[in-house]
């Protein structure tokens, strides 16, 4: 159990490369933080900064109101399951798993229990004696989990450990890291490119870009009040609809306007707008939050691209221009492609960016 | 410096620090060897510079024949070696029943010392030997006669050495190129007869331009070590019948040692086969890549 | 005909065409194999008929009669399909010796009368002797390069020792930098380490006598094995580097992270995962050691290695070619054992892979 703090974290490879550039962020005791990011974002960098892997160009990594910043990962009272798993080929289950404790100087018996207790809260009991090439990758994925929650760390930490996993797995997987983390309540760091993934496990979400974070938030935080356009396009699939649109007053009422729209918006979302009369701007509106309508109520309407049915909802795409406008219908009635859809925008779930910033108005 | 900062550069150091010992090595065991003896090349005995000891070489009565044969046996051992091999190689591309035993009796006369080979074909190729022997009891040869292997002329000596030294060769050349072979994926083959090749086409246009690679390390590697031949012709020839440079080499060191030029002759012949194999080896660092750039190789 | 049969009768000419053309391979390929190994248990009268004997004999069929000098003693020749008169002479002693080293069948001078006795109610008397198959060797190593034979094989060994050590550390050491690390002048490191190993061993050997001479190690086991270890080092880099390339660096951070130092998780994963690949780098460097054998006529006077010892004697071979093939089946054996157990390097190292 303990708490996280993170201070100005910089990691440059080289002199020119940063990868993480002064991130602050705190995790809270028993926490479940995913680092959410592309490829490239420095998410795994940071991860292994905490882990003590990689060297601290600056800044400062606290565990428990501990500076363990300059610490080699032995010092450090954490854990780590590796996106490779990274178990000992040569090691059975049983001795990848007492490993740590082993080096801890812990009691023969009690490394014993402490084995056979995470054995069985990761359903590995009946291949404790085996070595790792006799089991598939889910198993090695379970064993990589019991090594880590054995040494009881104060953190844990994930390396996209779901991410060599087939999909039906990594779904089943992650549902049960969540019930582990019920059970242990260890404070989690867990990284990954997979916002689904993120959505689904986190209890805070860290987004980050470039080697910075573009938004904290729990996971209805993040995919309701996406900070950016860059968050609101990565959370979410099919992810936010983004439309250029220009801010019309025409009398007492503003309009959203484009080529193929012109958007009267309701009192509220008028007055967040207060201010950015005839500035370009951008609308993002999540899928479902676009709905099918009858000719006379629709804001929109145009030729369906394709339809793509997914059996609880169908997905239907229009063309605007040279972009693609998804919407998440119900999958029934079934709608073709080439026919006319008629489209309304939930005045609620607009969403305004700034054009040039991506920042969220 | 902070402690910090003493820490850092003691993990930086690492890398340097276990390359150290070998860096240390080559200078010592290797460099310095190299320069004494290019040194010493172009001094006299009194150490100034002079061209003498390669002149003296060069008027060797045996040079230019060493040359010559070297470069015979190498040109026709070497080429003979890699059509046959490869013929061997495209024939037994295949996966067959003893496949693995087949490629591990293959690697043997490889792996046969070549003081070992010398005794083989030494008792094999006298005028008694297994050779003749083995003709007798399948009716080649008449009772009581005998070929005089080693008697003939210089050509078929180049001959006789030129086999010989394929019998060594040939089989581990072929599982070198069959193992490039199989790293040639069917498919690009397959590719090839659905659009319309033949064997030969396939051969010639995909097979063998997809094996270039492995048939520059075949021949180059085996360029270096048939320059290098020496002991086999020794041992079926003794020394200065059928000369070649590393034989000198031997033979000034060795079999003259009391000559004042013993020691300069010997050294000019080890420069000359120096030069040579090491212009060999830039040929074959050239066409395998090792001036490029390296890609990001680390993990 | 169907046309099934057709094609059935094709595929198996096919397939007895092909196994044909491996069989005369192999046969090519280990003909000559085959007579050395046969070469080296004949006896020393079996060595010198001709045409030599195609097996070497298990047994030697003697017979004995009185003869002009004494006794007159035959062996039966197999191929000839007779008895042949080798000796006549009353020294019992001289018969003795004679049995043993030309026909490699020996019997002590008591046997030998205990036969003669029998002459006196039948002659002649037939008996047979079981060959002594590794009269050779024993020979070989008692007379070989003037008694330097089991000595020089002591040194030889000595060398191949010390080139293991010297290459599997320093070797080692530079192939973990390779694979686990980027420094400057790595490439020029790499481009050095090729050179090196095709670089001529006699062009270090010729100039190293000089340097070995001051060091004191001229004539020595470790002056050679310092030679040697000049290409053995190149490989054992060349090898070692692919092979802790191929054990992911995350199992070193894993043993970090699971508390672990940097030292201890090399040892604890890195090296036991290595071994099999350290072991192939050590018989590596063990053949280059063995088979050499220029730079070790080179660089040693008084105490030649075992390769030199056995070129000698094959150099000398006209007497003694039954000797000669034995010396090349001591060279050979564990040469093409150690091959063995290593193809799947060679393959490897053939297949191209580069540092």
């Amino acid at each position: 159990m303990a708490t996280l703090q993170l201070k100005n974290l910089t990691k440059r490879f080289g002199k020119k490369v940063v990868a993480v550039k002064g991130i602050n962020l705190e995790v809270h005791d028993g926490e479940y933080l995913v680092l959410l990011g592309p490829s490239g974002c420095g998410k795994t960098t940071t991860l292994r900064m905490i882990a003590g892997l990689e060297e601290v160009t600056d800044g400062e990594i606290i565990l428990d109101g501990v500076d363990i910043t300059d610490l080699p990962p032995r010092k450090r009272d954490i854990s780590m399951v590796f996106q490779s798993y990274a178990v000992w080929p040569h090691m059975t289950v049983y001795d990848n798993i007492a490993f740590a404790l082993r080096l801890k100087k812990m009691n023969r018996s009690e490394i014993d229990r402490t084995v056979r207790e995470v054995a069985g809260m990761t359903k590995i009991a009946e291949f404790l004696d085996r070595y790792p090439f006799q089991l598939s990758g889910g198993q090695r994925q379970r064993v990589a989990v019991a090594r880590a929650i054995a040494v009881k760390p104060k953190l844990f930490l994930m390396d996209e450990p779901l991410s060599n996993l087939d999909a039906k797995l990594r779904v089943a997987t992650r549902t049960e890291l969540k019930a582990i983390h019920h059970k242990t309540h260890a404070t989690t760091v867990f990284v990954t490119h997979d916002q689904s993934e993120a959505m689904s496990i986190a209890d805070r979400i860290v987004i980050m870009k470039d080697g910075e974070i573009m938004q904290i938030g729990t996971p209805e935080e993040v995919y309701d009040q996406s900070a950016s356009i860059f968050v609101a396009d990565f959370i979410g699939t099919p992810p936010t609809n983004f439309l250029d649109v220009e801010l019309v007053r025409e009398g007492e009422t503003l309009y959203l306007v484009n080529p193929h729209i012109k958007l009267p918006l309701s009192a509220e979302n008028a007055a967040r707008l207060r201010g950015y009369d005839k500035r370009e701007l951008v609308l993002g509106i999540r899928p479902e939050n676009i709905l099918l309508t009858s000719a006379d109520e629709a804001d929109l309407s145009a030729a369906c691209l394709v339809a793509e049915p997914q059996g609880s909802h169908q997905v239907v795409a229009v063309e605007l221009d040279d972009k693609l406008l998804k919407i998440v219908a119900p999958a029934r009635p079934k709608v073709r492609s080439g026919e006319t859809v008629h489209l309304t925008f939930k005045q609620e779930s607009l969403r305004f960016f700034d054009r040039e910033s991506g920042a969220r108005i | 410096m902070t402690k910090k900062q003493w820490k850092k550069l003691g993990e930086q150091a690492v890398p340097y620090l276990l390359i150290l010992p070998v860096v240390v090595y080559y200078a010592a065991f290797w460099l310095r060897p190299v320069l004494i003896s290019v040194i010493g090349s172009f001094t006299d005995a009194a150490g100034h510079l002079t061209l003498q000891n390669f002149a003296m070489v060069i008027h060797d009565e045996a040079f230019i024949p060493a040359l010559r044969n070297t470069a015979v046996i190498v040109l026709f051992s070497v080429t003979l070696e890699f059509f046959v091999a490869l013929f061997l190689a495209l024939l037994i591309n295949r996966k067959f029943v003893g496949a693995s035993f087949f490629l591990f009796l293959a690697m043997i006369p490889m792996a046969l010392p070549s003081a070992a080979a010398g005794a083989m074909w030494i008792t094999g190729l006298t005028a008694h030997g297994w050779i003749n022997s083995l003709l007798h009891y399948l009716g080649f040869l008449a009772k009581g006669k005998s070929i005089y292997w080693l008697a003939g002329s210089e050509t078929s000596l180049l001959a006789l050495l030129i086999v010989v030294d394929a019998w060594q060769v040939i089989p581990s050349v072929m599982i070198i190129l069959l193992a490039g072979l199989q790293n040639i994926p069917e498919e690009m083959q397959e590719a090839g007869y659905v659009f319309g090749g033949n064997y030969l086409t396939v051969l010639r246009k995909i097979t063998l331009p997809l094996l270039k690679p492995t048939i520059q390390t075949a021949v180059i590697l085996r360029l270096i070590s048939a320059i290098q031949i020496w002991l086999i012709v020794v041992i079926l020839l003794g020394f200065s019948r059928l000369p070649v440079l590393v034989e000198r080499i031997v033979y000034y060191h060795k079999e003259v040692r009391g000559l004042d030029i013993s020691y300069q002759m010997a050294m000019g012949y080890t420069i000359i086969v120096a030069v040579i194999v090491s212009l060999v080896s830039l040929a074959y660092l050239q066409v395998s890549g090792a001036f490029k750039k390296e890609r990001g190789e680390v993990a | 005909m169907t046309k099934k049969t057709r094609r059935n009768i094709y595929r198996t000419a096919r397939l007895t065409a092909f196994y044909i053309f491996v069989s005369g391979v192999t046969i090519a390929m280990l003909l000559p194999l085959y007579f050395i190994v046969s070469l080296s248990f004949l006896s020393t009268r079996e060595a010198y008929r001709y045409p030599l004997p195609l097996l070497p004999a298990l047994n030697v069929e003697y017979k004995l009669t009185h003869g002009e000098r004494g006794y007159l003693l035959s062996v039966y020749d197999p191929i000839d399909k007779e008895y042949q008169t080798v000796l006549d002479t009353g020294d019992l002693e001289k018969m003795s010796v004679y049995m043993k080293s030309q026909l490699g069948a020996p019997m002590s001078v008591p046997e030998i009368e205990q036969q003669i006795a029998r002459l006196e109610h039948e002659a002649p008397v037939f008996f047979t002797r079981r060959k002594s198959l590794l009269y050779n060797y024993e020979t070989f190593f008692k007379v070989a390069g003037t008694g330097q034979a089991v000595p020089a094989l002591i040194r030889s060994l000595e060398i191949c020792a010390m080139t293991i050590a010297i290459s599997l550390t320093i070797g080692g050491m530079a192939g973990y930098a390779f694979a686990r690390y980027t420094f400057r002048g790595r490439d020029a490191l790499k481009f050095s380490v090729l050179f090196v190993r095709m670089f001529p061993g006699v062009a270090i050997a010729m100039p190293m006598v000089i340097i070995l001479v001051n060091m004191g190690f001229y004539d020595a086991p470790i002056g050679l094995s310092l030679v040697y270890s000049v290409g053995s080092i190149a490989l054992t880099i060349w090898i070692t580097a692919s092979i802790f390339m191929g054990i992911p660096v995350s199992l070193e951070e894993a043993a970090q992270v699971f508390g672990a130092t940097k030292i201890q998780a090399f040892l604890r994963v890195t090296l036991p995962l290595s071994l099999p690949g350290l072991a192939a780098c050590a018989m590596y460097a063990f053949l280059g050691a063995w088979n050499e054998t220029v730079a070790a006529i080179i660089l040693t006077q008084f105490n030649p290695t075992f390769s030199v010892v056995v070129y000698q004697t094959v150099l000398g071979a006209v007497g003694q070619v039954n000797l000669a093939a034995a010396g090349g089946m001591v060279m050979a054996l564990p040469a093409v054992i150690f091959t063995f157990f290593i193809r799947r390097y060679i393959h490897q190292m053939w297949g191209g892979v580069t540092v």
